[in-house]
């Protein structure tokens, strides 16, 4: 019987470049001390569609907790989304999903 | 007894929006778009335009992505920008009623400008006028940095409600 495998060799391979097509992105929207609070308010109900509750309440979270989710999908969805943001000036990111 | 309301710069009419700036203010703002027209057509490095052109990946696993990203996307966000930069030109010098299109491209540009000169300052969250003292080498930018944030905050309002 061979020995027990050490644990790095079960380990997944996990090339850093390596992009999983089935892992949705997440557009993440940070906080910054130029952008007026009112405007990215604005902003999110512009670009999303979203109520004036749900946009004031991630604009709160950018602000209190440094940054917020602001929309998923798939990575070209994500790229679509930062762009919009970005012609507002929004400082927005994109990550796939932890 | 009179009955005196401050007129916000801008204003939603019944038609659309208003723009009441005097010419004194339209011709400063005109020069400030202008300068910020010749930095978008400039070099692609420029310091201040960090906060315009950020990145859209911030993993550094994704460095690559980002590369490919800005190569496809920057020139478009500059064509945005140029293209919201010449409607507000053109808007700045007609007539009321303005369009929701004018006076977005309106909000969009004094939000870029922000951000340039935001960014030069360096300011911080808490900025607040009083701090600053008034022989600070950079009096001039902080006033005006503060008149787009009163600009920007009332052409929002007006967008905002119907």
């Amino acid at each position: 019987m061979s020995p027990a495998p050490s644990p790095l060799e079960v380990e997944e391979p996990t090339s850093d470049t390596t992009i999983d097509p089935d892992r949705p992105w997440v557009v993440l929207v940070w906080n910054d001390p130029i952008n007026l609070m009112s405007y990215v308010t604005f902003v999110l109900q512009k670009v999303f569609g979203y109520s004036l509750e749900k946009a004031t309440e991630l604009m709160l979270d950018v602000h209190h907790k440094g940054r917020a989710a602001v929309s998923n999908g798939t990575r070209e969805k994500a790229e679509l989304d930062v762009f919009r943001l970005h012609e507002h000036g929004l400082w927005a990111t994109m990550q796939q999903d932890d | 007894m009179a009955l005196w309301t401050p007129k916000p710069p801008v204003e939603r009419t019944a038609s659309g929006f208003r723009i009441n700036l005097d010419e004194e203010e339209r011709d400063l703002l005109r020069a400030l778009f202008e300068q910020f027209r010749s930095m978008l057509l400039g070099t692609s490095d420029e310091p201040a335009l960090k906060r315009i052109f950020p990145a859209a990946y911030h993993r550094t696993e994704h460095a690559e992505l980002d590369t490919e990203y800005q190569r496809l996307m920057r020139e478009e966000l500059v064509a945005s920008r140029l293209t919201g930069l010449a409607t507000v030109e053109e808007a700045l010098s007609t007539a009321p009623p303005l369009t929701e299109e004018q006076i977005t491209s309106f909000m969009q540009a004094l939000n870029g400008l922000r951000l340039v000169l935001g960014t030069v300052l360096d300011v911080s969250e808490e900025l607040e006028m009083d701090d600053i003292a008034d022989d600070d080498p950079q009096i001039a930018e902080y006033h005006l940095y503060n008149f787009l944030s009163w600009l920007l905050e009332w052409t929002v309002r007006a967008m905002s409600g119907t």
